[in-house]
């Protein structure tokens, strides 16, 4: 199953990287209707865009002002004098002390480098396999991790929960790294075996003939075509495994070892001695920081994921 | 092992071209095997092993044994889980429509070709990549009663009162988190959306406007019938979210107040760890299982038919 656009433009949203953010050239037809539709009305495009998107953008922006603000200004009725004490005391009083938020952010940030480093490793690995290698039962364990991908890994939490205990990963940040990762593989592989497929034949055979071994080949030579793919797959694991929740609070049962989604809980139910929703709001603006950085920062990896999510079928 | 081996070996001789095919299906097989190995122990077992403690009456520790089908039928007279059902498929009709409505006009704002839509769909996608987790924590403070955020701006408009408590009540937390999900999930149909639409070509639009079409009559006979697949796909994903959904209720309502804002997930969550129900769990975890796969197929199998 493929949507429209993402079967036309497969082909060019793997081979080159878009300057753009995803968007793939709509041949000249668009740029001359585009001419024709700018001279009327851009300026009312602009409108209309920037106050949608500050729909989405502005309370974003709002909470980070309100963790700002002193407690006692959160949790009072709204006024203008209520911004005129922004600081950071919020962020001191979680990042130190008996608060200390900043395990938890050390534990989100180990999980979710692990998560997206082992599916890049891993997914990188398969996709090789599966693309460039012929051998019997191919497809159907290619078609094994495509089903994998059906499966919610909210639907196997309390078996996995009796198999964790049984190996020993329950309260380890590895062991939910590993779990992160076996539900990123199935779309890691999928990107990655795409990406092999992409690497043109000639390329392949010209390795081929000057005798490269089979890792010799993927680090020198196959490389820097997939890239890309790699980014995207790592890209997705680290957002799922910073922003998850459900698995860790059933994994991690030790205040230590939660990661930040989790200890957040904590702050919400006051656990930690008074509830503050000063130290809550600043708790979530930390949680957010990275993934619109990363996001930002790597957008076209992003776009290129969904593009070929939307091949999946 | 070198890369010769893998194809092309039509001038060499018959034995050396099956060792080398041989070679070549083992490299293949070893580079396979870790996503295998993960994937088998942390998707495929949990999947077996769930189906296998649902037929028992599956203790936190001591021994078990086979209660057939007991489980399944406990489930049909389990308030918790037919409650949650109920809910859930409530929460997803509720959401549902709004989402796609939402994300295809985002989608019809972001595909222009015009500068400035780059950045309009970065910001509107924001939210869906900050996720529902942080979001909630959010909205837990902004909805509460006096001091939040929502009642200030909706109480200047005269819609509610600025002492609502709006996590404390079923229907208005029902509410503020569609509200929520609407605003965070929709910028993941617009970017479905977007990619479909950008696959459109433009000649299309350039005959039906020849052809004295509006807007609205291209935009019904050119863009929606061939936004078939990308819109399933956005249902799909959309429909298959909003079963699955945990985050948002545990954390803004806690399932309350009683159980009346608890999702099938959280239901599943509360009889395993709270009643430490391993076995009833594990049946209600099938459940789940079967439904999430039933409307991934059904979706499937008409969005195939529809697209012969």
């Amino acid at each position: 199953m493929a949507s429209p656009g993402g079967t036309r433009t497969g082909g060019a949203v793997r081979d080159r990287p878009m300057a753009d953010g995803g968007t793939t050239g709509r041949g000249t037809a668009t740029r001359r209707s585009l001419r024709r539709r700018r001279g009327g009305g851009h300026g009312w495009y602009l409108i209309a865009g920037t106050l949608v998107s500050a729909v989405f953008v502005v309370p974003l922006g709002w909470e980070v002002i309100r963790s700002l603000q002193p407690e006692s200004a959160v949790i009072a009725a709204p006024s203008s004098a209520s911004f005129s004490h922004l600081g950071i005391a919020n962020y001191q009083a979680l990042l130190s002390g008996s608060d200390d938020i900043l395990r938890n952010v050390i534990n989100s940030l180990i999980v979710a480098v692990l998560t997206a480093i082992l599916t890049a490793l891993v997914a990188t690995l398969a996709g090789y396999g599966f693309a460039l290698f012929r051998f019997r039962g191919s497809g159907l364990l290619f078609g094994v991790v495509l089903v994998a991908f059906m499966v919610p890994f909210q639907a196997v939490l309390t078996p996995a929960f009796l198999e964790m205990h049984d190996l020993h990963l329950l309260n380890n940040l590895a062991g939910i790294g590993l779990f992160y990762t076996a539900f990123n593989l199935p779309f890691g592989v999928y990107v990655m075996r795409n990406s092999f497929l992409a690497v043109p034949q000639e390329l392949i055979d010209a390795a081929r003939a000057d005798g490269a071994s089979v890792m010799r080949m993927l680090v020198w030579v196959l490389r820097p075509l997939i890239v890309p793919g790699i980014a995207t797959s790592a890209l997705y694991a680290f957002l799922f495994a910073w922003t998850e929740f459900l698995a860790a609070l059933t994994f991690l049962t030790q205040d230590g070892l939660f990661t930040l989604p989790v200890a957040l809980i904590n702050v919400e139910a006051g656990n930690y001695g008074a509830i503050n929703y000063g130290l809550l709001l600043a708790g979530a603006v930390i949680a957010m920081i990275p993934c619109i950085v990363v996001y930002v920062a790597l957008q076209r990896f992003y776009v290129r994921g969904l593009v070929s999510g939307a091949l999946k079928g | 092992m070198t890369i010769s081996t893998l194809t092309g070996t039509r001038h060499r001789t018959g034995d050396r071209r099956s060792a080398q095919a041989r070679r070549n299906a083992r490299t293949g097989l070893v580079l396979i095997v870790p996503a295998l190995a993960v994937v088998g122990v942390f998707v495929i077992y949990p999947l077996g092993f769930g189906v296998y403690i649902s037929l028992t009456n599956w203790p936190l520790v001591g021994s078990y044994h086979f209660t057939g089908l007991a489980n399944y039928s406990a489930l049909a007279h389990n308030p918790l889980f037919l409650g949650s059902i109920v809910f859930t498929l409530k929460y997803t009709a509720i959401v549902t429509l709004p989402i796609l409505a939402v994300g295809y006009g985002l989608a019809v704002l972001v595909r222009a070709n015009r500068p400035g839509a780059t950045i309009f769909r970065t910001l509107v996608f924001l939210p869906f990549i900050i996720g529902l987790t942080t979001l909630s924590y959010m909205s837990v403070v902004e909805l509460q009663p006096t001091s939040g955020t929502a009642n200030f701006l909706l109480s200047k408009l005269g819609i509610v009162s600025d002492t609502t408590a709006w996590l404390v009540h079923a229907g208005l937390a029902t509410t503020a988190i569609c509200v929520l999900v609407v605003w965070a999930a929709s910028g993941l149909t617009m970017m479905l959306l977007m990619a479909g639409m950008q696959g459109i070509p433009e000649q299309l639009y350039e005959s039906a406007r020849v052809d004295g079409a509006s807007w609205r009559e291209a935009e019904w006979h050119v863009t929606l019938p061939l936004l078939r697949r990308p819109i399933a796909l956005s249902l799909i994903i959309s429909v298959v979210g909003s079963f699955l959904a945990f985050n948002q209720f545990y954390i803004m309502t806690q399932g309350g107040p009683g159980t009346s804002t608890v999702s099938v997930v959280m239901a599943i969550y509360d009889t395993a760890f709270t009643q430490f129900n391993i076995g009833l769990a594990s049946a209600m975890s099938v459940v789940l299982v079967i439904i999430v796969g039933l409307i991934t197929f059904a979706q499937f199998y008409f969005l195939q038919r529809k697209a012969e």
